[in-house]
């Protein structure tokens, strides 16, 4: 194992880190408040942190699989601890944990939060903040390989680590011009809300820093109570419109863009995925306008809003979900767990595992009915190979039991059932906000310190679809590490 | 990049980090004494004076009674010592308006004041007053309150004020040690990085390059060094491989 390459590379990512800082900094300076200094101190940081592989390690031809591993997921956890930085240094509510927690949230997009009073902070630790989700909603490693130059076989490496191993079935394209029409599609993406909010008459702060949080399907506001703040139908939905956009595969929003929108519909998984969302928008809307609202159009605003932010895994918040009634928090926990497409940057179980465990089940169904008859496993138009099946179970298996498990171990450390939970399963999907008292307005303060280290270890399980995350940290399988 | 450069970059990073953050720290420490200064300038001056004007009051109350009784010699050396000691303590209050929202305070202080001095100035001993505790419930006690209430609102915007001022300063000391923490944790970890560079670029290809020649020298074994970097080490490397390539073809 070439240590000093595996730095050279997540150098790379930290200097990245260092830029984003900067940049926050910047807005510091634009609006005069004291994170100025505290930023540009972490930018120092980071930066010598990057710099120092560059100056004595030479830029290798290639890295292995192994190594490609090695620094997504070093990456992805440098990243959290450097960020952590500005928030240690501002203080206030951030503790050691606080800021571990805070950071990890930011990075993985899950949006969960323990801050009680968000708008107390400077704009430019406010930025940051929020451009932790837009840095980590395409994965830093991503976004790093469309800047670097050739990279040959360890662009491919890093590619297929990062991605939702269910999008590589889906994308055709090479590596590189991939990871550089994904970035297109991401930043197109946020700059087109940016202006559209900009329109619906929020100031660009606020338009920009949302904007990155529903583009990585994050869920950081620069509010106290989130998208209710603005109480403007308006800004909800052109917020609705890019939290779905946001939740489909990329590569087919360009092809859909690029003038292929059949192929968007023709598949299985968008189908399922807008199909799910609506009925689910459908049923809540009922349910509240029962329960809650005395009107249908009402109870429809606030059920869609939240029913998509949590179905996308953003995180967002219009109400306050944590008083609404038992079967639309139900539907919640369920769109919780579920969460958008593979190939986007929601979090989750994705959609697409649910299509095929769907399809596998009807299969199976018609197996029985006819043991004797060879069916293929199809979805769509292509058939699948058992092998996919068989991830898909097993990962949804595995997703269930880390669940299962962090809110066995939050219990134990003193949290509340609803909120061990519903907080393993927001933080797992990269969700955001869970029940209770870490509800949509709520925060996770009031959680133990030991509970915000479950939860942040879960929020890193998510992102990073456990195996990357449990492979890093078992030496041996350095050396025996084959391929995904 | 050369190998001097590559060896004083590496402490000079680590020294820019360190007096970065000694800077911030004295920059930080300095605002906490600023601050500090301020507290008990601004907020305790005015604490110290509202109570003295509590205390005024209270007297002034007693000389009230005392004069409700009869006594009036005692009653007008107590009003009058009383009144020189509010109007110290409220000039104190007066000069030192330091928080938004305390003028308004201290005229009302003020105003209350003068309503229940404008009550114990005219006769009281031998008048209808004397031994009224009627007229000095309904007179009397309704002013000294409502002085009262309005000193004790000064004290409480003060008290409020130097709670902030110490939350700010315990965020502050925490800005001041955090940079400390952050660059010797910072520095720590570099050393220990740079020692593993170090020892992989600089050390092993030494000790490599010494034991090619060696193995070359003794065993006769052909001469075989590999080095990765592109500074003076691989150029001693190249030299060695072409003096040894020059001899052999002399032999």
């Amino acid at each position: 194992m070439r240590y000093h390459i595996l730095y050279r590379y997540m150098g790379f990512i930290l200097l990245l880190n260092a830029l984003g800082l900067l940049v926050s900094a910047l807005v510091s300076m634009v609006y005069q408040d004291e994170a100025l200094t505290l930023l540009l101190y972490s930018a120092m940081v980071a930066g010598i942190f990057g710099i120092f592989p560059m100056i004595f390690v030479p830029s290798p031809k290639q890295i292995s699989n192994n190594e490609g591993l090695i620094i997504l997921v070093g990456s992805w956890l440098l990243s959290c601890l450097l960020g952590m930085l500005p928030y240690l240094l501002w203080g206030g509510e951030f503790t050691f944990t606080n800021a571990w927690f805070e950071s990890v949230s930011g990075f993985t997009t899950t949006g969960s939060t323990i801050l009680s009073d968000i708008e107390s902070l400077p704009r430019g630790l406010l930025f940051w903040r929020a451009l932790t989700h837009w840095l980590g909603g395409m994965g830093i490693i991503v976004l790093a390989l469309s800047i670097m130059p050739a990279m040959g076989a360890g662009m491919k490496v890093l590619y297929q680590s990062e991605m939702s191993t269910l999008a590589l079935d889906d994308f055709q394209n090479r590596t590189k011009s991939s990871v550089r029409i994904l970035a297109k599609v991401y930043v197109g993406l946020t700059g087109l809300e940016v202006a559209a909010l900009m329109f619906c008459g929020m100031d660009w702060f606020d338009a920009l820093t949302h904007s990155f949080a529903t583009i990585a399907t994050g869920g950081f506001s620069t509010r106290n109570l989130s998208i209710a703040s603005f109480d403007s139908v308006l800004i909800e939905v052109v917020i609705m419109f890019f939290m779905i956009v946001s939740g489909v595969h990329f590569a087919m929003l360009f092809a859909a863009i690029s003038g292929q929108a059949k192929n968007l519909w023709r598949s299985p998984f968008f189908r399922y995925y807008l199909t799910a969302l609506a009925i689910g928008i459908l049923l809540s809307a009922v349910d509240l306008n029962i329960h809650k609202y005395s009107g249908f159009w009402e109870a429809l605003r606030f059920g869609s809003f939240q029913l998509l932010s949590v179905g996308t895994s953003t995180g967002f918040a219009s109400a306050d979900s944590a008083i609404w009634s038992p079967f639309t928090q139900l539907l919640l926990i369920f769109f919780s767990l579920q969460c958008a497409c593979a190939g986007s940057t929601s979090g989750g179980i994705k959609a697409n595992r649910i299509v095929i465990m769907g399809k596998a089940f009807i299969r199976q169904m018609k197996q029985l009915q006819h043991p004797h008859a060879v069916i293929p496993f199809t979805i769509g138009r292509r058939t699948i190979d058992r092998d996919v099946f068989e991830n898909s179970v097993l990962y949804v298996v595995l997703y269930i039991t880390v669940v299962f498990i962090a809110t066995l171990l939050l219990v134990a450390t003193g949290t509340g059932f609803l909120e061990a939970f519903t907080g393993s399963v927001a933080t797992m999907g990269n969700v955001g906000p869970g029940l209770g008292s870490i509800g949509s307005l709520g925060n996770f303060d009031g959680i133990t310190t030991a509970g915000k280290w479950i939860l942040s270890l879960t929020m890193l399980l998510g992102r990073l679809e456990i195996y990357a995350l449990v492979m890093f940290f078992i030496p041996k399988h350095w050396k025996t590490y084959a391929s995904f | 990049m050369k190998l001097r450069l590559k060896i004083v970059s590496g402490f000079l990073v680590m020294a820019i980090m360190l007096i970065l953050a000694g800077i911030w720290s004295i920059y930080e420490l300095n605002n906490i004494g600023v601050t500090a200064q301020n507290l008990i300038k601004e907020n305790y001056q005015s604490i110290h004076a509202a109570n003295t004007m509590l205390n005024a009051l209270e007297g002034e109350d007693n000389g009230i009674l005392f004069l409700l009784l009869g006594r009036w010699e005692e009653g007008r050396r107590l009003l009058s010592s009383s009144d020189s000691l509010f109007l110290s303590g409220f000039d104190v209050a007066k000069n030192n308006l330091t928080i938004p929202g305390e003028a308004a305070v201290v005229d009302s202080i003020r105003t209350r004041y003068a309503a229940l001095k404008a009550i114990w100035e005219k006769p009281i001993v031998e008048t209808y007053k004397e031994r009224n505790i009627d007229w000095y419930f309904i007179e009397v006690h309704r002013a000294f309150q409502d002085a009262k209430s309005a000193v004790q609102a000064l004290q409480i915007l003060n008290n409020d004020t130097m709670y902030q001022t110490a939350t700010v300063m315990e965020n502050r000391a925490n800005r001041a040690i955090m940079p400390g923490i952050i660059a010797m944790t910072a520095a720590v970890v570099l050393s220990l990085l740079f020692n593993f560079f170090i020892n992989h670029y600089v050390v092993n290809p030494i000790l490599r390059l010494n034991r090619g020649i060696r193995n070359h020298l003794d065993d006769h074994k052909p001469l075989e060094i590999e080095v990765e970097t592109h500074d003076e080490i691989r150029e001693l490397s190249n030299l060695i491989l072409t003096l040894s390539a020059r001899s052999a073809r002399r032999d």
